[in-house]
């Protein structure tokens, strides 16, 4: 045992490793030079472990919470199920808050179909099974024309996308109404475009009935689903959609 | 020969040790448990580290963020498998050092960074008279200041070594470093620390060191 090893061993030492310990306990019995660094470093460490410990202040707790919670979208998974419908086989996804997207497969395959859902939604989706409030909201849709929207959570959207849904949400099945009269009606007469555009996002489609929204000539424009789709919809609802051009 | 004293060392906060622990970590639903048990530990690990509570409030903010935003992604077999309490540790030193990178040196406060309080607290043997109060908050501003000369490296490993009482084995985990470094780190601190505190240590030490047992040997 050498000084060096000492001094380079001292701290193996305080875990009190066998032999090693005897060995420096030896050497530092015969050496004074090294007693003394012995005794600084146990002096260093010492004070180090003397340091009382700090108490975080109060406010951090909700501090670190509140950071969190705007710095980090909500990221739990939403839960997916697919459901059979008049128009085909619908994709719907749903947390416990409400359904928050509804999207019609049209033949492009499960793993395509998740990841646009899931890239629209920003969260993970979890296949699960169809809760009664889910295809009850669904078949009642079908039946009657008018979506349960206590179930429905758009709540990811922005405010103006928002009340425009809600605005279409007040046509009446059978009928239609065009972009500009929802900008009206929500008290911006300018965003025609805007509401196109919202609606065009619609991520809830046949709850949130976008499908009664047309041109201002009365032409179907366009639809998430194809034209096509938004003309079945629409007969199905009772509306003729030749009646009008 | 009484320099040779049972070493003082160990989990300061063994007293309310985490929970959280030896329990799977949780996922990101009940995040607000692990905050609960580990914000303390590594604000004051922040707080060693930079000398600045600020900073060390907005490094622990940033470590929890980035932990929160981990754990979610991690299925549950990586969850599992997770060492909750290094990879926290690993998380608010790699926010320091990015903090402490683009910053200045820090200003160190005058005062010492722990509370009055705790300084009154400390001593099981009732309290102390106010000088020696005075006398040992001054000390620890050497104590604290001497720290903070070290190089961050050197003294995340003094940090973790002697104020948070991790072991080797640990904080070779931390520091993602081979075992031997970590140890070559913690000797060196202590060299320098010796070279700036000096006589003052034999001083603060003995003034402030309570008589254990262990001291009758020999």
């Amino acid at each position: 045992m050498r000084c060096c090893d000492v001094e380079r061993l001292w701290d193996e030492m305080r875990e009190g490793v066998e032999p090693q310990r005897e060995h420096i306990l030896a050497h530092l019995r015969g050496c004074p030079e090294c007693q003394e660094i012995y005794r600084e470093n146990e002096g260093i460490a010492y004070c180090l472990t003397c340091l009382p410990p700090v108490e975080p202040p109060k406010s951090l707790f909700p501090k670190i919470l509140d950071h969190i919670k705007t710095t980090v979208k909500i990221s739990t998974p939403d839960s997916v199920v697919t459901i059979d419908s008049p128009i085909g086989t619908l994709w719907v996804t749903f947390r416990h808050s409400g359904i928050t997207s509804v999207a019609l497969d049209r033949g492009e395959g499960e793993e395509a179909v998740l990841k646009r859902l899931q890239r629209r939604l920003g969260r993970g989706l979890i296949p699960s099974q169809t809760p009664q409030w889910v295809s009850d909201t669904v078949a009642a849709f079908f039946r009657t024309h008018y979506a349960d929207l206590e179930r429905v959570d758009i709540s990811d959207l922005t405010p103006f996308e928002q009340s425009a849904l809600r605005a279409a949400a007040t046509i009446p099945p059978g009928e239609v109404r065009s972009y500009g009269w929802i900008a009206e009606t929500i008290g911006q007469p300018a965003a025609t475009r805007a509401v196109g555009r919202a609606m065009a996002r619609n991520p809830v489609a046949l709850l949130y009935p976008c499908h009664r929204v047309v041109d201002a000539n009365g032409a179907l424009h366009q639809y998430a689903y194809g034209v096509e789709n938004k003309a079945r919809i629409l007969l199905l609802e009772g509306y003729k959609t030749t009646a009008r051009r | 020969m009484s320099a040779l004293a049972a070493p003082i060392i160990g989990d300061r906060y063994r007293v309310t040790a985490p929970a959280t622990v030896n329990q799977p970590v949780p996922g990101p639903e009940t995040f607000e448990l692990i905050v609960d048990d580990y914000q303390r530990r590594l604000y004051g690990f922040a707080l060693r580290m930079t000398g600045n509570r600020e900073d060390a409030e907005e490094i622990v903010q940033d470590a929890f963020v980035r932990a929160y935003r981990a754990l979610a992604k991690m299925d549950p077999q990586q969850r599992a498998e997770l060492r909750l309490q290094p990879w926290l540790y690993t998380i608010t030193l790699n926010v320091t050092r990015n903090r402490l990178r683009s910053k200045r040196p820090t200003n160190v406060a005058l005062d010492s960074l722990a509370d009055p309080d705790a300084l009154l607290n400390e001593t099981q043997e009732g309290p102390d008279q106010p000088e020696q109060i005075i006398d040992r908050a001054a000390d620890m501003v050497l104590v604290e200041q001497a720290l903070l000369q070290l190089p961050m490296h050197l003294r995340a490993a003094a940090t973790l070594r002697f104020i948070e009482g991790r072991s080797h084995p640990e904080i070779a985990e931390i520091l993602n470093q081979p075992i031997g470094t970590v140890k070559s780190h913690v000797h060196r601190a202590v060299r320098i620390l010796r070279r700036i505190l000096g006589p003052e240590v034999g001083r603060i030490a003995a003034s402030d060191r309570p008589v254990s047992d262990s001291e009758e040997e020999e």
